[in-house]
């Protein structure tokens, strides 16, 4: 069979159009703003000059977000993993009738809108919220607690918009390991657990990491649980540029820190790559 | 050949959906699609009749003009309003800025503060109003005006609509009366209130209220960095900075603070649903008004006459009522209703002395700065 | 065998435990949505419905249910459309700079969308044009394109070659081929990354925040502005009407297919 050279390109020429027009270009232009200067009325002066650059880092402030934005990011994923992975196991090892039920099941929550699912964290966390009430209720505490507008509520938050991605990505690479090679290990007189240390676990590892890559970048990017379930000294590094872009009309400095945070995050995936390749992501997405 | 294909096809499909039943599942959504009818259709519609588009506040305020000033309108004219919707006031002047003409796509906006109207005319989206195609604009306020005519002396771009002040609202359950009077400005800096304290995450306010408690004019600040050690301060003794009224009123309604920063409208509201909610307006308290701006491009003949609807008593009012800040008519030229006398902020003599607004010229000057500051200082606490 | 029992049963509470942290925001929604003071508390201070009464008339949240509907099967349709055949370029073809082309695929996912919600609207206002639905839509393409790609890419990978190799053996053409044997081989996939497609479309609030016009309005933006002057437990009621509407389709649909099946 011979092939057509030129097949590829055509089939692939939709989608990178679309790409390069929607998010290439208008990006290359975020890139170009962060040169230019702001005019005292909020209007942009084009130049060439690096001082949004050298006003990142003139301090430690902006480098101290950014590293709280990573430090929060790392530790979504930590969190996401650890409850994540004992349910993709269950969904994987589970002969319940229900099983794919429960799997959409866990999709559910992407349908109510996330304002609506974030702020609901309010009415569970808060003074005369859920949780409060029940404790009282139940005498373990007699006065309210006070559980909401720190980095804790952020990351439930967080984890319960992430998580779902998390789950499926390990589900999936559960799904793919040949269930002989554990009548294998167990006809080797391994016991459950040896089984799955030596099987499972190894043969789940790409799901896992392309798990964490995704919810590492969702995490990164994100301003909205900040915003509504943080409080003072839980903003994150996108709460920034936010603030600059819309709050101050500083395109360019707010275009400066985007660069920086998409250069950073470029790099971390750049890495992934590298030592993972990117398959795994593809591999871990399997419907 | 054709019947080949169908059985490699079928003999490597079990268990997956077949073909036949995806083009039922379209034809379903097809279905569904032309139900709910084409995006197309709805903006043909729109070029059709020729139409005005109004970004407000939303709630209870769109509704009260809808009804009020809105369809009246259309009923008169056959130009319809399209309601938009802010997001907040600096999301909007980004999309403003960012749309095509520059201020094109949007016509009329309720916007905050004389400082905001400042901001649109230094940016050049605003547009000269012919006053005397506006005669109910005769009924409102003359000490409303001048802050606009003083910013472009030739022609109005906007209509003063309403008027508001952001004081202190304090849970009467935890906070005395007579305390919070006593203390005024400095309630929000009071030890009592650690850890159950609220405010705006906006800067002018937090910088307006620091003025006040280290006794200085906030609308000419000398000692700033008496300021910034003030709100330095307070970071440590703040719960939450609210981002809009729906947090702010229900952060007092679940007692989650107990002293904040905050809209007079929306405390008004808390009061009237009987939440122990006391409102503080502190010596030179933070008045400001919103105006109806109209952007540059927009058809000023079809602009005037839906101000004139909007300005008329009737919606005045009842635009008041729905979002408890009091209109901007003048109490001595127009008979107002109890319900809007009562409500905080309002002037029975119409002529605001003792209102202390934002002079947009010095706060303009101070922004970026200023508002950078503030963001390092509530981040790093 | 004992220990096997109680480690297997502490998996299934354990994730159980998962699902009541993942559905108490969702179940605290559905409960707060009937409670009729305005300011949401615990306890409940009675029942009632009129929350529901006022959501149905509320005419500019139904016109943008409808918008997000519209824009979201639009967006689904188009994002698989295109993302089948990049998909096919990927698994069956090799060429140069693969890796890097796969990586750029994948980057609407890796940039924060409040950078490419401004970003694209320079480039519009640069182009001199003005916002419209065609933009939005194009716009919620990019966003959940990648999303598609992955889900229908990972379901290419295990087609095995085999059985388009042996239609093309038969005399057809690739384009039938494709038709034939791949399509329907890869449909669980785009329908599961259409699914994924709308969903995200549907949910989506930064972005479309910059580039919905005013026409256009989705509930999320809608959501964002009542947020501003009320907290209005409307929108729980409206989150509760959202939770039946999907769980009933797939449900509808479901049923559907089998009576047309049957018949």
């Amino acid at each position: 069979m011979k092939e057509n050279k030129l097949r590829p390109w055509l089939l692939l020429s939709p989608s990178l159009t679309a790409v390069f027009l929607l998010l290439v270009v208008p990006v290359l232009f975020v890139v170009v703003y962060s040169f230019w200067l702001r005019a005292p009325t909020g209007a942009v002066i084009p130049a060439f000059q690096f001082g949004n650059y050298a006003r990142f880092f003139e301090d430690l402030f902006y480098p101290t977000i950014l590293f709280r934005t990573l430090r929060v990011a790392v530790i979504c994923v930590f969190l996401c993993l650890v409850m994540g992975y004992v349910p993709a196991y269950f969904f994987y090892r589970s002969k319940s009738r229900y099983r794919r039920a429960l799997i959409l099941l866990i999709m559910i929550p992407f349908w109510i809108s996330f304002i609506i699912r974030t702020m609901s964290w309010i009415n569970i966390l808060g003074t005369t919220g859920f949780l409060n009430h029940t404790l009282m209720r139940l005498g373990v505490i007699s006065e309210p607690l006070s559980l909401l507008y720190n980095e804790a509520a952020v990351l439930m938050g967080l984890i319960q918009y992430l998580l779902p991605f998390m789950i499926l990505n390990i589900f999936v690479s559960l799904e793919a390991i040949d269930k002989n090679l554990l009548e294998a290990a167990r006809s080797m007189g391994c016991n459950e657990w040896q089984a799955f240390k030596e099987v499972t676990l190894p043969l789940s590892l790409p799901g896992v990491s392309a798990g964490c890559l995704l919810v590492f970048v969702l995490t990164a990017g994100t301003y909205l649980p900040p915003m509504i379930l943080g409080g003072p000294g839980n903003e994150m590094i996108a709460n920034l540029i936010f603030k600059r872009v819309i709050g101050t009309l500083d395109w360019p400095f707010g275009s400066a820190i985007s660069v920086i945070l998409l250069l950073l995050l470029g790099c971390i995936v750049w890495t992934y790559n590298r030592y993972l390749g990117i398959n795994t992501l593809f591999k871990a997405f399997k419907g | 050949m054709k019947k080949q294909l169908k059985d490699v096809h079928e003999r490597h499909l079990a268990g997956d959906l077949s073909r036949r039943d995806f083009v039922k599942y379209c034809a379903l959504a097809g279905v569904a699609a032309g139900l709910v009818g084409g995006p197309f259709s709805m903006m043909s519609k729109a070029l059709a009749q020729g139409s005005i588009r109004f970004d407000g506040w939303g709630g209870t305020t769109s509704q009260a003009f809808r009804r009020h000033a809105f369809d009246p309108f259309t009923k008169a004219t056959g130009v319809r309003v399209i309601d938009g919707e802010f997001g907040d006031m600096d999301t909007y002047l980004t999309r403003v800025i960012a749309s095509f003409p520059p201020g094109g796509e949007f016509n009329l906006a309720h916007l905050s503060g004389v400082f905001d109207y400042a901001r649109y005319v230094g940016l050049e989206f605003h547009s000269a109003l012919d006053e005397s195609k506006i005669p109910n604009l005769a009924l409102v306020m003359e000490s409303m005006i001048t802050p606009y005519r003083k910013i472009t002396p030739n022609a109005l771009s906007a209509v003063p609509y309403n008027l508001g002040q952001t004081g202190i609202a304090y849970n009467t359950k935890y906070i005395p009366k007579e305390k919070a009077e006593e203390l005024g400005a400095s309630l929000l800096w009071d030890e009592s209130v650690r850890g159950n304290l609220g405010s705006w995450g906006e800067w002018r306010t937090n910088i307006w209220y620091a003025a006040l408690h280290t006794g200085q004019n906030p609308n000419d600040i000398q000692d700033i960095k008496a300021v910034w050690d003030a709100l330095r301060a307070q970071v440590a003794m703040v719960k939450k900075y609210w981002g809009s009224g729906a947090e702010l009123m229900s952060l007092l309604a679940g007692e989650e603070i107990h002293a904040t920063v905050a809209w007079s409208g929306r405390v008004a509201h808390l009061q009237s649903e009987g939440y122990p909610i006391g409102f503080l307006a502190p010596k030179n308290c933070y008045s400001w008004q919103e105006c109806i701006f109209v952007m540059k491009g927009t058809d000023l003949n079809v602009a005037q006459q839906l101000l004139d609807f909007m300005l008329a008593p009737e919606a005045s009012i009842a635009v008041a009522e729905g979002q408890m800040y009091p209109p901007s008519l003048d109490p001595s030229k127009v008979d107002l209703p109890e319900s809007i006398r009562k409500l905080p902020a309002f002037d029975p003599t119409g002529k605001l002395e003792g209102y202390l607004f934002a002079d947009p010229i010095y706060w303009n000057s101070k922004q970026v700065e200023w508002a950078e500051q503030w963001d390092r200082i509530m981040a790093t606490s | 065998m004992k220990l096997k029992v109680s480690g297997w049963s502490l998996i299934r509470l354990y994730t159980i435990l998962v699902y009541v942290f993942m559905f108490l925001p969702i179940a605290v929604v559905v409960v707060l949505s009937f409670n009729p003071q305005q300011f949401a508390s615990f306890p409940m201070q009675g029942f009632s419905l009129k929350w529901y009464a006022q959501l149905a008339q509320n005419e500019s949240i139904l016109r943008a249910f409808k918008n997000s509907i519209v824009l979201g099967t639009l967006t689904a349709l188009i994002a698989s459309a295109i993302a089948v055949p990049a998909a096919m370029a990927f698994v069956r073809y090799r060429f140069k700079g693969k890796n890097t082309l796969n990586t750029l695929l994948l980057a609407p996912i890796m940039i924060p969308e409040v950078v490419l919600g401004v970003a694209l609207l320079l480039f519009i206002r640069w182009l001199q044009q003005p916002k419209s639905f065609a933009l939005l839509l194009a716009g919620h393409v990019v966003l959940t394109l990648p999303y598609v790609l992955l889900i229908v890419q990972a379901r290419m990978v295990s087609i095995k070659r085999v059985y388009e190799e042996a239609a093309l053996s038969l005399g057809a053409n690739p384009l039938q081929t494709f038709k034939e044997v791949t399509l329907p081989l890869l449909m669980p996939a785009v329908l599961a990354g259409m699914l994924f497609s709308f969903t995200i479309s549907f949910d989506d609030i930064t972005a479309t925040l910059f580039w919905a016009t005013a026409e256009h309005q989705t509930v999320p933006v809608r959501i964002f502005g009542m947020l501003r002057h009320s907290v209005s437990p409307e929108i729980n009621a409206l989150g509760t009407v959202m939770i039946v509407f999907t769980i009933m389709i797939p449900l509808l649909a479901g049923y559907f297919i089998r009576r047309f099946s049957k018949s």
